[in-house]
């Protein structure tokens, strides 16, 4: 169950990493406020050219990021303008890989444009249909143009794919005002650990500069994070009161069946200390006969799964709308793996209390007649 | 002077005492000095089982105590009375009541294990008690593998086991043989003659009765009858 939840939320935030946010965005103070193309990087060129140089950073690219609509003859539709570098993109997110119809940007023709899935069946648009889009430049005028469908893409994330369209940067910025400019740098780094680290470095470089991460970004999904682990626990409680009934029940079971032994070892002189920890022992070893089998049980399902995954195909839509992919690939740490084996051998032992103290209490005139 | 070893005082056990008070024992007064081979009789519900577990600390009195060489065994608590159990007090049950997963060597050690006596202790007296009760062939069987009467040898060499001050036998023939019953009784005799250990056993047995030096009959918890050779002290008061 842990495996499943860890699988079903480190998904998440790969996706969301890998397709919608990258590690960090770098914006003007005021951009992400109204999303005014007005507040732009005004340097972004030469803040790209050096955040590639860091030693912590793997990919980078500039972006201008626009609120419009896309419209065809069938309708619009309320939309965010990505203008991408197309090279720059590949290296930074998946967008290429989840194409699933056309290609991707072709650098000798201009106003090419990828759209959603969703999109697509919503405004019955097709490949090399034309659509138009429509945004506010820098002055706040309203700018329109008309792009071809290039390409069909589809993510995890359906709400994603219905509000992302795709252009190359070059066709936008002049449109925008902000040509040779970027208003948003995505940056993906090395490995997440460096996170704060490569945090800090860009801050400490570009102090006037709103440098946030994929959790400051994307609060929700930081809540996602927290509220996954609170339905872990949730449910690892749930699992182990079970298990402890199991004990209590098992263990109260064999004082039962062994009123009349323990009885006899009272009578003989077994102190209460030793019965006591006669119980506990039992329990312990009942534990250690159910544990390894149990272990190895998950281990193998964990590492079956993980490269199968589990098909929740049927309830794909419903994932999707969650932005949650429809196969899950569990997965557990060994810390996690320990702590749940910690947890387990505790639980036990503590739920064997309850029937070590009735066999204290048992009378043994009373218990040899039994 | 023969030395008192059990020394019961005005004895009395009473059930539903706030209700219909039922007396399974009523002002039992009783000695039995060291070396005495005792058998308590009387029919069924007479409280012969009753009294065993007073003297042996199992059960507490309703009135009265116990003094077991000096020491009154109704005045100690929980582990102090186990303690005490274990070191002064050897039981023999109806139904042997060994440990069925340990062998006969063990069944009999277990008890020098809870003294924590060292190994070679242990072993030599394990050894010397097999060898007395005439199973030093059988050390390694668990019970399942020994008959009734074998069964019940061990558990006397379990009893015997931490040198106890006297041996308790509840119906100790009750599940056994004629042959096995003689044998048995044959032993604890010797055990009797040889050692000097004291042994009181509650029965129906007529072969016990017939073996036993002195007779004490119970009848709805009061001692009718004593054939102590020595002191009888008995008390009918109502």
């Amino acid at each position: 169950m842990m495996a499943f939840y860890n699988g079903m939320i480190e998904q998440r935030i790969n996706t969301a990493i890998s397709t919608e946010l990258s590690h960090i965005q770098l914006h003007h103070p005021e951009f992400r406020k109204e999303y005014e193309v007005k507040y732009r990087l005004p340097n972004g060129r030469k803040m790209l050219e050096s955040i590639s140089k860091d030693s912590t950073v793997k990919a980078t690219a500039g972006r201008i990021v626009l609120k419009g609509m896309v419209a065809s003859a069938s309708g619009s539709s309320g939309i965010t303008i990505n203008g991408v570098m197309p090279t720059e993109e590949q290296l930074l997110t998946n967008l290429k890989k989840k194409i699933i119809k056309g290609n991707y940007f072709n650098s000798e023709k201009t106003n090419e444009i990828i759209i959603s899935e969703k999109i697509r069946k919503k405004l019955k648009l097709d490949l090399k249909k034309k659509t138009i889009l429509t945004f506010q430049d820098k002055e706040g005028n309203l700018a329109s143009s008309a792009f071809r469908i290039i390409s069909i893409y589809k993510t995890i994330n359906g709400p994603y794919d219905e509000a992302n369209v795709f252009v190359n940067i070059k066709d936008i910025d002049s449109l925008s005002g902000i040509e040779n400019e970027f208003n948003e740098i995505a940056v993906l780094i090395k490995s997440s650990k460096l996170l704060e680290q490569s945090q800090n470095n860009l801050k400490k470089r570009f102090p006037t500069t709103e440098i946030k991460n994929w959790k400051e970004i994307a609060p929700e999904l930081g809540l996602t994070v927290s509220v996954g682990d609170q339905m872990v626990y949730i449910f690892m409680g749930i699992i182990l009161l079970a298990l402890a009934f199991g004990i209590v029940n098992t263990m109260m079971m064999a004082i039962l069946e062994r009123t009349r032994e323990l009885g006899m070892l009272l009578a003989l002189g077994m102190n209460k200390l030793k019965i006591f920890l006669m119980i506990l022992f039992e329990t312990f070893f009942l534990i250690l006969a159910g544990c390894p089998m149990g272990i190895l049980l998950a281990l193998a399902t964990i590492a079956i799964t993980q490269k199968t995954g589990i098909d929740f195909g049927r309830f794909s839509e419903a994932y999707s709308s969650f932005g949650y992919d429809s196969i899950i690939y569990p997965s557990l740490t060994l810390k996690q793996f320990g702590i749940m084996i910690l947890l387990v051998v505790i639980t036990a032992l503590f739920s064997a209390l309850f029937p070590a103290r009735r066999a204290l209490k048992l009378n043994p005139a009373e218990s040899l007649k039994k | 002077m023969q030395e008192t070893v059990i020394d019961a005082h005005n004895l009395s056990k009473i059930y539903d005492e706030q209700t219909i008070p039922v007396y399974a024992l009523n002002g039992v007064h009783l000695h039995i000095t060291r070396g005495e081979f005792t058998a308590i009789k009387g029919p069924s519900g007479s409280g012969k089982t009753t009294l065993l577990n007073m003297i042996g600390g199992l059960d507490t009195p309703s009135d009265g105590y116990v003094e077991i060489n000096g020491t009154k065994i109704t005045a100690l608590k929980g582990n102090d009375l186990i303690d005490f159990r274990l070191n002064n007090i050897g039981f023999v049950f109806q139904s042997y009541n060994l440990i069925p997963v340990l062998t006969a060597k063990e069944n009999i050690e277990f008890i020098l294990l809870l003294q924590k006596r060292p190994r070679k202790e242990r072993e030599q007296r394990v050894l010397e008690l097999l060898r007395e009760i005439g199973l030093e062939d059988k050390i390694n069987k668990r019970p399942r593998e020994l008959s009734g009467g074998q069964q019940q040898r061990v558990a006397v060499a379990r009893a015997l086991a931490p040198k106890p001050q006297f041996i308790l036998a509840d119906e100790p023939t009750a599940n056994l043989g004629s042959v096995s019953a003689d044998n048995l009784l044959d032993m604890m005799a010797k055990l009797n003659k040889e050692e000097n250990m004291t042994f009181v056993f509650s029965t129906h047995d007529q072969r016990v009765i017939d073996r036993a030096r002195r007779v004490i009959t119970l009848e709805d918890g009061k001692i009718v009858a004593d054939t102590s050779p020595t002191k009888i002290e008995h008390d009918q008061t109502e």
